[in-house]
């Protein structure tokens, strides 16, 4: 029961920032219908920012913190607006390739400013764990279950209440409508971007202090945001939350007869099935654009 | 005639050359060559992506080194035996995957690539996990022994020339049309009945099959493999040849091999920079150039050649 | 192409449409909709913007599967099956936005369009086997043939994206005629043609069916469609308004006040003449 508890603690805390990656992909499908490939990259860029500006600048931790996603959300925006928005034919392979070359390359230029090594970070707090029934939860685990929450939050705020947020769900759903009506479609687009992007900087943000963070360690997590996204539905808010929560659990309670390295392949695995099987997601009904 | 030109090239080079790293990278290009086209018919003509091709490149040479090393069969069994199981692993992610917008396939291979590699590496007993696998015979066919060299170099481009040959085929054929349909329209292409679910899934796996081809002629090569010859950056490294070389010009993959096993070997401050520079190449040209390289020179040219031809008369009932 | 059946069999309808319905969210495209399309004939579909005539298409090419309601080729019933089964029972059509294959030449276009009619796989064009090279040289000449048919053979290596615009469309009717049809489902073909572009396309339709074809043609230049169709349903909202032959339309008072307009009613009415 303890240990099952611990699990079930883990695996949310993961599961939570797994939900902010997949908040980020979810969004921008949402609101431009593309898949960032380059996603896992700015989790990447969040993570290192945070580290570099609250120990090696040491700037307080709100600072950093703000700092490192608007960092994220300037590299996002460069993204959309010097290879994106220049693409003249949007052929998804276009777009995939276009995405994934910027994957690499984020990674590169990660690598050269914040070498091979692996960096640390410590606790947003230093408050004791808590003994709840005997399995221990860590502060930290608080830390990124609100600031999860206030992200969808913030959201869902700014898509309802908000005339750009919902001048950025017109274009969802008709850019050239969108353009008639005389919303600014270029700007949402990159808006788009740069707000994705800075939720996958949170997301980075969150996840430096559980694990160790280096240039490469982009990929999995952005595969398991996306993994997380595909299970709530791709596009749907609530869906990327719950799928991320689910995914985490999922992978917590895998590690009992997993070993560590075959539990990254099963997240995978768990993304093939999806994709075969409930392309729509496990909650959403949002169709998959089929040929 | 242009085959010819290139076997003669070849010979010449192979005959001419005397140091054996020249030789060693002659047959790498020629391996890579293999793997570009196979991605390049997949990409270039029918407009699908796969971001995991190293995990079939892997698994070629995988089958091949655990039936050889661990079980001592014959490489000519070993074989069969690998292009069979590439071909059906490529089948089972086809089927449903194809049938899905170009992001999901790309998320899909991903998904792929990455199980593979984390298969290459943790099932140690039989893949010996990061430590490799060691002890991979070479190849011999009767008296002939592919040991050397030479003869392996002569070996691997007669298989490169031979499947550039089949597939340039392929594609000046009803088969490559529809491919190539498919590519500009799925729409219009399925509008003329041709069934395009089932010719994306059998373009997929000859593409898989000719990169555990050249996984297997890899392996054989090398005599030792490890999982970080079939990671993540493999796959980018093959898209990123296909994309200098040109979608849709099985030329220009000859073209993208050669530069991407040359460069990385030329300039040695690139190792620090490889990643950037993939990046950067990626991007810059599909947004310059789509069509990739070789292909938008080739196109240029052959408009300006159709503009100076005179001007029909137009439909006339 | 084949030819029109005679005696009873030309009685039969070649394409019967059975209470089709589909909706769009909330958007009923088409609500219940019925007719008949008899063989050798050229029959028109018309009616306002969005009144759900490139759906009914869709729904015929089996792009768009039906809410309810069934389709059927002769006897052949057409529910279920892919579009590109469609193709091979006898179905072509032209796209409203044309749709051709921009990387290719004008002639690859048509050749793509004798995918049906050809045989060859995989390991055929691979090994070259003699019947494929065969076949691809029947294709070829055949394309030729329908360039020169259509008037665009001495375009024929262009790239077909250079051509001017009215050429593309005579282009996708060839490419649809590559494909050995019973029925062709044109779309708006004379949208963004000029006047005598218009009338070569009206000449060029007769010689289709005189090659026994039957044509279905969605269309707003209600001059051509008057001029040369034998059957007009007009259709609206969705639903069916009229069905009737082109005199009748033109005096049909519902047809009249939902579309056709007051103007309209002097217009010549040729093909009334009989
Ligand atoms: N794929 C789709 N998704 C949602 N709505 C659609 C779709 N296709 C058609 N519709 C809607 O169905 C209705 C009928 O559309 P359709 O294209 O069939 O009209 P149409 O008669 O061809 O019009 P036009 O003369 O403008 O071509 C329209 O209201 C359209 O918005
Ligand atoms: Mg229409």
């Amino acid at each position: 029961m303890q240990e099952f508890l611990q699990y079930i603690f883990s695996g949310i805390t993961n599961g939570a920032v797994y939900a902010v990656i997949a908040l980020g992909f979810s969004m921008l499908y949402g609101s431009t219908g593309l898949i960032n490939f380059a996603q896992g990259e700015f989790v990447m860029i969040g993570a290192l920012s945070l580290i570099s500006l609250w120990k090696g600048v040491n700037l307080p931790l709100p600072l950093a913190f703000a700092g490192a996603v608007a960092i994220t959300a300037i590299a996002g925006a460069m993204l959309e607006r010097f290879a994106i928005r220049s693409v003249k034919k949007p052929h998804p392979i276009v777009l995939v390739i276009i995405t994934v070359g910027a994957s690499i390359l984020l990674r590169g230029v990660g690598m050269l400013v914040w070498g091979k090594d692996s960096h640390g970070s410590p606790s947003f707090s230093d408050h004791a764990p808590y003994d709840i029934l005997g399995a221990t939860l860590l502060p930290q685990s608080l830390w990124i279950l609100v600031l999860t929450l206030g992200v969808v939050l913030g959201l869902h705020i700014f898509h309802k209440r908000f005339l750009t947020g919902r001048a950025m769900l017109a274009c969802a759903i008709s850019t050239k409508a969108a353009g008639i009506v005389g919303i600014p479609t270029e700007k949402m687009v990159l808006l788009a971007f740069s707000m994705s992007a800075a939720m996958g900087g949170i997301g980075g943000v969150l996840i430096a202090p559980l694990s160790m963070s280096s240039f490469d360690m982009g990929m999995n997590l952005g595969l398991k945001g996306f993994c997380a996204a595909m299970i709530g539905g791709l596009g749907s808010s609530w869906g990327a939350v719950v799928g991320g929560l689910l995914l985490g659990v999922l992978e917590a309670l895998g590690v009992g007869f997993l070993s560590s390295g075959l539990k990254d392949a099963a997240a995978f695995v768990l993304l093939l099935l999806i994709l075969y099987f409930r392309p729509s997601g496990l909650l959403g009904t949002a169709s998959v654009q089929r040929f | 005639m242009r085959y010819l030109i290139l076997m003669a090239g070849v010979l010449a080079a192979g005959f001419g050359l005397s140091s054996p790293y020249q030789i060693q990278l002659l047959t790498f290009i020629g391996i890579n060559s293999l793997l570009a086209l196979g991605l390049n018919m997949l990409m270039g003509y029918a407009g699908q992506i796969s971001l995991g091709h190293a995990a079939f490149f892997g698994l070629g040479a995988y089958v091949t080194g655990v039936l050889t090393a661990h079980f001592h069969w014959s490489p000519w069994l070993a074989l069969p035996v690998a292009i069979l199981l590439t071909a059906a692993a490529a089948f089972l992610i086809a089927l449903p995957l194809l049938e899905l917008s170009g992001f999901y396939l790309g998320m899909g291979t991903l998904g792929f690539g990455m199980i593979g590699y984390v298969v290459f590496r943790q099932w140690s007993s039989l893949t010996g996990g990061d430590s490799g696998l060691v002890g991979i015979p070479s190849l011999e066919l009767g008296p002939l022994s592919f040991a050397d060299a030479k003869n392996y170099l002569f070996l691997v481009w007669a298989v490169a020339l031979l499947c550039i040959f089949l597939c340039d085929r392929l594609i000046h054929s009803r088969i490559g049309r529809a491919l190539r349909a498919i590519h500009d329209s799925e729409r219009a292409a399925s509008s003329m009945g041709i069934d395009t679910g089932r010719l994306k899934v059998h373009i997929f796996v000859l593409s898989a099959v000719m990169a555990a081809i050249a996984g297997f002629l890899y392996a054989h090569l090398v005599s030792f493999i490890s999982p970080g010859s079939f990671d993540f950056l493999v796959s980018i490294r093959i898209v990123t040849m296909v994309v200098i070389g040109g979608m849709a010009s099985v030329w220009g993959a000859l073209l993208g091999a050669s530069v991407m096993t040359i460069l990385p070997e030329t300039l040695t401050v690139f190792t620090e920079y490889e990643m950037i520079v993939y990046g950067l190449i990626m991007i810059t040209i599909m947004i310059v150039i789509p069509q990739g390289l070789f292909r938008g020179i080739l196109d240029i040219y052959e408009r300006a050649r159709f503009r100076t031809g005179s001007i029909p008369a137009g439909p006339q009932a | 192409m084949n030819a029109q059946g005679s005696g009873q069999e030309a009685f039969l309808p070649v394409l019967r449409l059975e209470e089709i319905s589909r909706s769009f969210g909330g958007i009923q495209a088409l609500n219940d909709v019925s007719f008949e399309v008899a063989p050798g004939a050229i029959h028109a579909l018309i009616g306002p913007n969005g009144a759900g005539k490139t759906t009914l298409l869709n729904v015929i090419t089996g792009s768009c599967p039906p809410d309810t309601g069934a389709a059927f080729l002769g006897d052949c019933r057409l529910n279920g099956r892919k579009p590109h089964e469609r193709v091979s029972l006898g179905i072509a059509r032209t796209f409203q936005n044309i749709e051709l294959f921009g990387s290719m030449t004008v002639l690859e276009n048509v050749l793509v369009g004798r995918h049906v009619k050809t045989r060859c796989g995989f390991f055929g064009a691979m090994a070259g086997l003699p019947g494929c090279s065969l076949e691809e040289r029947k294709a070829r000449q055949r394309a030729h043939e329908l360039l020169d048919f259509v008037g665009l053979s001495e375009a024929a290596d262009w790239r077909s994206t250079d051509l001017p615009f009215g050429w593309q469309r005579f282009l996708e009717i060839a490419r649809a005629l590559a494909t050995g049809p019973k029925v062709l489902l044109l779309d708006e073909p004379a949208s963004g043609l000029n006047p005598v572009e218009t009338s070569t396309l009206c000449d060029l339709l007769r010689k289709i069916r005189e090659n026994g074809v039957t044509l279905l043609l969605v269309e707003h230049d209600m001059n051509l469609v008057m001029e040369i169709s034998d059957r007009v349903f007009v259709l609206n909202h969705g639903m069916k308004l009229a069905d009737g032959t082109p005199c009748e339309i033109q005096a049909n008072e519902a047809v009249i006040s939902a579309y056709l307009g007051r103007e309209r009613m002097g217009g010549k009415c040729s093909a009334c003449a009989i």
